[in-house]
């Protein structure tokens, strides 16, 4: 038994020692823990840790394996997706207890806060007191069992799992009801109950879904599909093929349509910009990739292992849920190939993405699909999903068809729902939480793995603030044209921010937090949302970006036909589909080769922008080699409108309808 | 707040200590509102003036127009970026401390309030204003992680209610109604100096605390009126509050014994008081609001 002593010690120290001790196999007694936070963070191995006084937030988070007991209160978020092991708290714990358990048995002999088991997926949150507002809130699986009184709205939009209350039932949340309770369960949790000494003799009342959510009623009528490139940009703009079908299909199913893609009505872009010298001669320079530096690095601020580029160029966000398993592995391996990282989006990391890619960046998003302290270790970054440019503000879609029996086990879910994930995550409901959260990811990884924010465009100047103060290795930051596999029609088309401007006022806020540019050389930005190719790149990181993500570009080279129905589940090329059938007509190693060519392509053209510029370096691009095209360009930007330099740019702009 | 009878405690260095605990929240700015002895007729102002020579201007500016108003000064003190005066005034404080700001930003106005708030961490601010060195029954304190607004002094928190003596408040949260809220009471001819919403939970108690309404009442009402995510405090003269959200948003915990009643975001801050003590404490339900008086 070895002594740790937090008056002594820092968390993190403490938490480095508590890592070699359970390698070791040795118990621990912690002293002096004077609720602080992050005590226990990312332990993995099965050793006994008692905290002798109060712990703070994310008391045992990110954990697999341990046995805790906590002598008297816990903060908010105790046992943050543990994984199997246990935590027994003396007193009382703070909001979301349990949030996003994976097989936990957390015992709290007190009471608990709001939001208890909130997005919990398996395992077991017994509260021996009174639980508050919104027990359950949104849990998919697992079970709750409270012994003094639920508080209001218990289980509030609950999916999946059981809440039992042996006190009074304040009242029931949205789609929750009462129901008989199973003998079997009576028993299973009277020898729970008994294993953990907890004497209770009283009768207990079952909640569950009432099923009324989970699908949406109607389902949309198929038609004949009209491509992404027929409604989008300069025709877009009134009425078209596109807009006839949204009517007709709406006055079938009476609500919002969803489909994938992103905003398809014109806006200003990056095709808006132009060059201000003609950079039209380049093209004959084959060997211009040589000439011009183009490797980076991103995620270095904090001392962390920074992710390596070939070029300022990754692979956006896709969940593996939204795409097929191939396609994940099809990007991965074309981004091993070309030198950049590959992204897992929302729906964990599977051991074949992981295997293809060299590296991989791993997001977490406000459902905790997929997500766990073993694949965060095993990534080379780490990004903390706030909203995307698509959809800022609101939570992934994935419909039933897409969630598969593989789906729900890898996301923790059940299987079949039309899952709708949170709007926000559980433990940030604010930009002070925020940093409580990043400094737990980083203690889980030891600090060595780079933390980023993924940021829709929306309030971007104070957003873009925040992330700095919150101390992010980068952002990621997302325009309104930036697709998805799901979202309703009128969000992508009308909530947002160009990336245009999302560019600009991030640029604008880091210059404002310091005037001698140290804030954009410390935190570099990652631009997505429409960037197509190398000249856009070039674009992007002329306007202040450090690097780029492509999403729809890398979909497309690999074989995507811009349907626009991701959604729905049956992806003809096999993509957007979880169907084997479907999926089995994806070539991994074709598309593999078509995105890894693609990307080539990019470099190519942004080694050749970058160098008839007159730049040997891709970070020498500045504001300075360009000019707005429109007047709204001119205007989103402050560049110089010079519409002449139009005849020179080189390729035509979308914005101003061809004549 | 040290309930006891004519207690005498290190309020300023329990608060430097609490705000030291919880400074992971809030980088930005850190502020105090502290409680002096009140005497009659005596007013306690706190100015923002900033430094430099634009500051000694703004100074004499303020004394020109303090006389003007018949306000004689008795003591004063410049630290940091404020400018604090006593003065003996006998007239309609709304008034003055509207016609006041004119000339400098106004931090507090009280018979006992005194606000200290500036950028820079909790020990920051203490270096330059010495609040450990401040021994009373009560105040309330804040740090600040600037969302919305800028990261200058008088964005800060505590806010004080405007025109109103004596009652300052801190807030972590939200006021989504905030425009209508402020229409309603401008409306009633209130003027407010800041887009900051919290400075509108401390107006807004300030108007139901005129109208005859106790603390305890208005914090009540306050839950109905305010729509949002908040955990807020309110200190006056002989009390200290809080309120909490339906939605339960914003943390909050609480240490109460026979001696003190103490209020923080995280437990962290509490055991700042009470290092190596496992504290009995709890946390307020979504919807609840409470209030202590001193002992007089």
């Amino acid at each position: 038994m070895a002594t740790l002593d937090l008056a002594q010690l820092s968390v993190r120290d403490a938490n480095e020692r508590l890592r070699a001790l359970g390698a070791a196999g040795e118990d621990v007694d912690l002293i002096n823990p004077d609720a602080r936070h992050h005590i226990g963070v990312g332990l993995t191995h099965p050793i006994k840790v008692r905290i002798r006084g109060s712990a703070g937030y994310f008391c045992a988070g990110l954990t697999d394996g341990p046995r805790f007991e906590v002598e008297a209160n816990v903060g908010w978020g105790l046992a943050d997706n543990m994984l199997k092991g246990s935590i027994v708290v003396n007193g009382n714990a703070s909001a979301i207890a349990a949030v996003a358990i994976r097989g936990a048995e957390v015992v709290v002999k007190g009471n608990i806060g709001s939001r208890a088991g909130q997005v919990m997926k398996e395992g077991t949150l017994l509260c021996c007191g009174n639980a508050n507002f919104m027990a359950g809130y949104m849990m998919y699986g697992g079970r709750i069992v409270i012994l003094g009184n639920s508080g209001e709205q218990v289980g509030q939009d609950m999916t999946g799992g059981s809440i039992y209350v042996a006190g009074k039932v304040q009242s029931l949340g949205t789609d929750a009801q009462l129901i008989d309770l199973p003998h079997d369960e009576a028993d299973d949790i009277a020898q729970f109950l008994d294993r953990y000494g907890i004497p209770f003799k009283g009768t207990l009342q079952k909640i569950v879904n009432a099923g009324k959510k989970l699908r949406y009623p109607r389902t949309e009528p198929r038609t004949r599909q009209v491509p992404f490139f027929m409604a989008s940009g300069a025709v877009s703009g009134y009425w078209n093929t596109k807009v006839q079908e949204d009517i007709f299909i709406r006055s079938q199913i009476g609500r919002y349509r969803i489909r994938g893609y992103g905003a398809s009505r014109a806006l200003p872009h990056l095709s808006d910009i132009g060059f201000r010298k003609n950079v039209t001669g380049v093209q004959h320079d084959r060997d211009v990739v040589n000439k011009v530096k183009l490797a980076t690095e991103i995620g270095g601020r904090t001392g962390a292992v920074p992710i390596k580029l070939s070029m300022p160029v990754t692979i956006a966000p896709m969940s593996y849920g939204a795409l097929s398993k191939s396609t994940k592995v099809a990007l991965a391996i074309a981004s091993k190939l070309s030198g950049v990282s590959e992204n897992t989006g929302e729906g964990g990391m599977s051991d074949e993405q992981r295997a293809a890619a060299d590296q991989i960046i791993y997001q977490c998003l406000s459902g905790r699909l997929g997500w766990n302290i073993h694949d965060m270790r095993r990534a080379n970054g780490i990004e903390i999903y706030i909203s995307q440019g698509a959809k800022p503000g609101l939570g992934g879609q994935l419909m039933a068809k897409k969630v598969t029996k593989e789906i729900a086990r890898i996301r923790g879910i059940p299987a079949g729902i039309d899952l709708r994930s949170p709007s926000r995550h559980p433990d940030v409901l604010g930009a002070d939480d925020l940093v409580i959260k990043v400094e737990e990811f980083r203690e889980a990884t030891g600090y060595r793995i780079p933390v980023s924010v993924k940021l829709g465009a929306g309030r971007v100047r104070d957003d873009i603030k925040i992330a700095y103060k919150d101390g992010f290795d980068f952002v990621e930051l997302d325009g309104l044209q930036g697709s998805t596999g799901a979202a309703s029609h009128e969000v992508l088309e009308y909530v947002g921010i160009p990336t245009l401007s999302a560019i600009q006022e991030a640029m604008d806020a880091l210059g404002e937090l310091d005037a001698t540019g140290a804030a954009i050389r410390n935190m570099p930005i990652v631009l997505m949302g429409g960037v197509k190719d190398g000249v856009d790149v070039a674009k992007a990181l002329a306007l202040g970006a450090y690097a780029v993500a492509l999403g729809t570009g890398a979909i497309i080279a690999g074989g995507c036909i811009a349907c626009l129905q991701c959604h729905v589940g049956s992806c003809v090329v096999g993509i957007a589909t979880q169907d084997p059938e479907h999926e089995k007509r994806y070539n991994v190693p074709v598309e593999a080769q078509n995105i890894h060519r693609y990307l080539e392509s990019v470099r190519w053209q942004l080694a050749a922008v970058t160098r008839a510029l007159g730049h040997d370096d891709v970070h020498q691009l500045s504001r300075d080699d360009l000019v707005a095209l429109t007047p709204e360009a001119a205007a989103i930007t402050r560049l110089p409108y010079v519409p002449a330099a139009r005849e020179q740019a080189p390729q035509r702009t979308t914005f101003r309808k061809a004549s | 707040m040290y309930k006891r009878s004519g207690a005498d405690a290190q309020v300023g260095k329990s608060l430097v200590s609490m705000l030291d605990g919880c400074q992971h929240r809030g980088p930005d700015s850190t502020g105090f509102a502290l409680y002096h002895d009140a005497k009659q007729g005596e007013l306690r102002l706190r100015f923002f003036v900033g430094e430099g020579p634009h500051a000694d201007m703004k100074v004499e500016e303020i004394k020109t127009h303090l006389a003007d108003h018949n306000a004689n000064i008795l003591s004063d003190e410049r630290a940091g970026t404020s400018y604090s005066v006593v003065v003996h005034f006998e007239g309609d404080v709304q008034k003055f401390s509207y016609d006041m700001e004119h000339t400098a930003k106004v931090f507090s106005i009280g018979e006992s309030l005194d606000i200290i708030k500036d950028t820079g961490g909790a020990h920051d601010v203490d270096d330059a204003y010495h609040v450990r060195d401040f021994h009373g029954t009560h105040g309330i304190g804040h740090v600040r992680l600037a969302t919305e607004s800028d990261v200058t002094p008088d964005a800060s928190h505590p806010f004080w209610a405007t025109g109103f003596t004596d009652i300052a408040i801190v807030h972590n949260g939200q006021i989504t109604n905030y425009y209508k809220m402020r229409r309603r009471l401008e409306k009633r001819g209130f003027a407010f100096n800041t887009s900051n919403d919290s400075e509108l939970i401390a107006v807004y108690l300030a108007d139901k605390l005129s109208q005859g309404r106790t603390l305890h009442q208005a914090l009540a009402q306050s839950i109905e009126d305010l729509d949002g995510t908040f955990s807020f405090l309110v200190s006056t003269k002989d009390e200290i509050g809080f309120a909490k959200d339906r939605l339960a948003a914003k943390p909050m915990v609480m240490y109460e014994t026979d001696d003190l009643i103490a209020i923080a975001s995280e437990e962290v801050s509490l055991n700042r008081l009470f290092p190596g003590q496992a504290l009995n404490t709890t946390e307020p339900p979504p919807g609840t609001y409470r209030t202590w008086r001193r002992s007089i």
